[in-house]
């Protein structure tokens, strides 16, 4: 008993100790960050802008110096975004929070829940249990197999939570076949295979990743309607040319020492056997979440039955099923996101609203000229240097509403070919532990350096960079006349 | 003089060397060795940082668990096991134990519970470790570089105390069997003379130096140990005769090099001659 009353005086001291606070860094920026906008309030109004469309840019600054830097969650500096617009009276309060009715909201809320069944189920590691036992003839298809599986499950889940689910998994197999840390090509192939296959995933749907559905609620707020096909349609050559191209660079950077994975395989199906067989929960949803795809992808309409209402019935249905319960949703659906989604979508509408946008985009114009192959390129190599550096969704926000201003004023770039291409760009964090979750994920497994990540990352970022560029200028502007 | 090594692995890397290194030593010194495996605590944090606003609480303490959960799995299965194998077939006495923690932090929390005498590690340039404990902490540390070299360059100077790297550098040289090389460094970039406390006297001039390095090399002499002044940069001077004799291990004193220039911080030197050498060192602390 007196020993319980010492652990527990032990374990509240720690608590007490580690009251969060602050680090003297952590002040900084965000006294930085402010500051730029007194120091914008104070600024003289540029030729062409107006006063409101200064301080927008001022907002944006402070945005972007809080995403970058992260002194406090992502989600609040979303919401810090929002409040400042009506407290500098910029945009009305009500004008703001009107944001939070977009149905890309409720989409991303409906796909949450979808994705928390999955993991509650295990559903999702079954399927990716499933796929790498397709790949196990040789190390190099099974590294293959790897970086497929995570993309394909990036499609109907976010690519953080399978980059979490993977990685049990893949360290369970290099443990069995006896792989050191940081001492094996294999073993940096493989957890690289984890980061790019879930990054490149999530380029594919709207579900892979929250700045997809971000793109189409700031599309459709201009009037632009993309459909989950559409999206598919235009994504999917990147995806399936970017997978085979990042995988082939993974192994010139790193070619595999070893022949054999038996061991692999009997942990695989060893893993397999451990999961036994499909239960009836699991199976149900199975059904509901191939059911509201098929729903996504053939019957959905923007007007009436649209992606939200879709993956809002989705989610219904696994209640009434029993597979999830409200417990479930507080646990799995991370609220985080779409507080920083709403801060996102009004700054890109405040942009817009106040001709900030514009304006960027004009100044832009004067360095670069107006040639729209160069536009298209600027762009690609704009986002993917920032999403390297921020979150994703962070720098899709910043950049989308520039991308769109942009679109109005050059010929021969539609404001949905500007979106995509930001959008997908944001996609592509392949640098650094800190450009996207995944990466950081995949890195705390101890099996490659943050010197292993930014060789191939760059290698894996120019190369797709071309990728986009490329399908952009022949396919989507070509075929599909973006 | 080694009886107990103190071998810390951090989760961010691994080098397999050091427990050949440390059979070596724990043969000669008739040591008992304590492995410990420390997943980084600033790897968990870091991830969960990323995770922040993208995974729910209840996710991120899940992938935390996960990834704790795998480490004690590689722990045991892979490094445990090496450290097993080549320690049993040489009945050297060891332990080992899992940590989660900052490595420094760790570190110096096993000192306080225990008495080493030496920390028997391995350095790896692209981690997020900040080897803190160079600095903090009073016992000898060898950073194993994996060299097959034996031959060892003990480096004093006008920043070192200089009393236990002689000492020390002449019974490692008897026990282990390798030669002993030693210089004296004048550091004209830093020129202060540190005391036997560890404290720095005012600047000095080039020439006070140069007597104080003679007087050494007399006091060094007495003891019959040869001992070649130059003078230069610490670093640069300790690198340049390390090649000149192929350096096995080098061993290093108490430096007190000025930490700042105009008042910005700067790497330590210790840190900045771990990252780049070939050879293996030993911090005399």
């Amino acid at each position: 008993m007196e020993k319980d009353t010492e652990k527990m005086e032990e374990e509240y001291k720690v608590i007490k100790g580690k009251s969060p606070t602050l680090s003297k860094r952590n002040i900084l920026f965000i006294a930085v960050a402010f500051l730029v906008v007194v120091l914008f309030y104070f600024l003289p109004i540029p030729e062409g802008l107006s006063n409101n469309g200064k301080m927008m840019i001022g907002i944006l600054l402070m945005g972007g110096i809080l995403w970058i830097t992260e002194p406090i969650p992502l989600a609040v500096t979303g919401l810090l975004i929002i409040i400042i617009q009506p407290i500098l009276g910029i945009m009305p309060a009500g004008d703001v929070f009107s944001s939070f009715g977009n149905q890309a909201v409720f989409f991303l809320i409906g796909a949450f829940i979808l994705a928390g069944a999955l993991e509650k189920h295990g559903l999702h590691k079954r399927i990716a249990l499933k796929f790498l036992s397709f790949f196990e003839k040789n190390p190099k298809l099974f590294t293959f197999g790897i970086m497929i599986s995570c993309a394909f499950l990036s499609f109907i889940m976010p690519e953080h939570g399978v980059a979490a689910m993977f990685l049990p998994i893949v360290i369970s197999i290099l443990i069995a076949m006896k792989i050191t840390p940081r001492k094996s090509n294999f073993g940096i192939v493989s957890m690289l295979s984890i980061a790019y296959g879930c990054s490149i995933g999530s380029l594919g749907t709207l579900i892979g990743g929250a700045r997809n559905p971000l793109t189409i609620g700031m599309l459709s707020d201009i009037g632009y309607s993309v459909s989950f096909f559409d999206w598919m349609t235009y994504s999917m050559p990147i995806v399936f040319i970017s997978l085979p191209l990042v995988w082939l660079i993974l192994h010139i950077s790193f070619p595999i020492e070893i022949k054999n994975i038996a061991s692999a395989k009997t942990e695989i199906n060893r893993q397999v056997s451990r999961s036994g067989k499909m239960g009836r929960y699991e199976l149900t949803v199975l059904c509901i979440v191939v059911l509201t795809i098929i729903l996504w992808i053939f019957v959905s309409s923007p007007t009436y039955f649209s992606l939200a209402v879709i993956a809002i019935l989705g989610s219904i249905l696994l209640f009434f099923t029993g597979c999830i319960t409200w417990k479930d949703v507080e646990q799995r659906v991370p609220w985080g996101i779409i507080l920083l989604y709403g801060g996102a979508i009004t700054l890109g509408i405040g942009m817009q609203k106040t001709g900030a946008g514009s304006w960027i985009a004009h100044r832009l114009f004067d360095v670069t000229g107006n040639n729209p192959y160069l536009v298209i390129f600027g762009l690609i190599i704009l986002t993917v240097l920032l999403t390297n550096i921020m979150s994703n969704v962070g720098a899709v926000a910043i950049l989308l509403p520039i991308g769109l201003a942009i679109a109005t004023e050059v010929p021969g770039v539609s404001p949905l070919l500007a979106s995509m291409l930001i959008a997908l760009s944001g996609g592509l964090a392949f640098i650094f532990i800190i450009a996207t979750p995944g990466n950081a994920i995949a890195y705390s497994s101890g099996y490659f350096s943050s010197r292993d990540l930014l060789k191939a990352g760059v290698v894996a970022n120019i190369a797709c960079i071309g990728v986009i560029f490329l399908v952009a200028i022949i396919y989507w502007k070509g075929v599909l006349n973006l | 003089m080694f009886k107990n090594i103190l071998i810390p692995i951090s989760s961010e890397f691994y080098q397999k060397e050091i427990f050949q290194t440390g059979a070596f030593l724990a043969e000669k010194f008739d040591s008992t060795i304590k492995l410990i495996y420390i997943i980084e605590g600033k790897t968990l944090d870091q991830t969960e940082k990323r995770l922040d606003s993208y995974r729910t609480d209840f996710d991120r303490a899940e992938t935390k668990k996960e990834i704790i959960r795998r480490h004690i799995h590689v722990a045991d299965t892979i490094i445990f096991e090496d450290a097993k194998r080549l320690f049993a077939d040489k009945n050297i006495p060891f332990n080992g134990e899992v940590i989660e923690g900052e490595f420094s932090t760790v570190i110096k929390g096993q000192l306080n519970k225990y008495k080493y005498d030496l920390i028997l590690m391995g350095f790896e340039k692209e981690c997020l470790l900040h080897y803190r404990l160079f600095e903090e902490v009073d016992i000898p540390i060898w950073v194993e570089s994996g060299t097959d070299e034996k031959s060892i360059l003990a480096v004093c100077s006008n920043l070192a105390p200089n009393q236990k790297v002689p000492e020390m550098s002449l019974r490692l040289s008897k026990t282990l069997g390798w030669d002993l090389h030693m210089v004296y460094v004048v550091d004209i970039q830093d020129a202060v003379e540190v005391d036997s406390n560890g404290k720095r006297s005012e600047k000095k001039s080039e020439n006070a130096l140069l007597e104080r390095g003679q007087q050494f090399i007399s006091e060094m002499e007495k003891k019959g140990i040869d001992v070649t002044l130059v003078k230069g940069s610490l670093e640069k001077e300790t690198a340049k005769a390390a090649e000149d004799i192929g350096a096995g291990l080098v061993i290093l004193g108490r430096e007190q090099k000025k930490k700042s220039i105009l008042g910005i911080p700067v790497k330590g030197m210790k840190r900045k001659m771990a990252e780049t050498c070939k050879y293996s060192i030993l911090f005399v602390n």
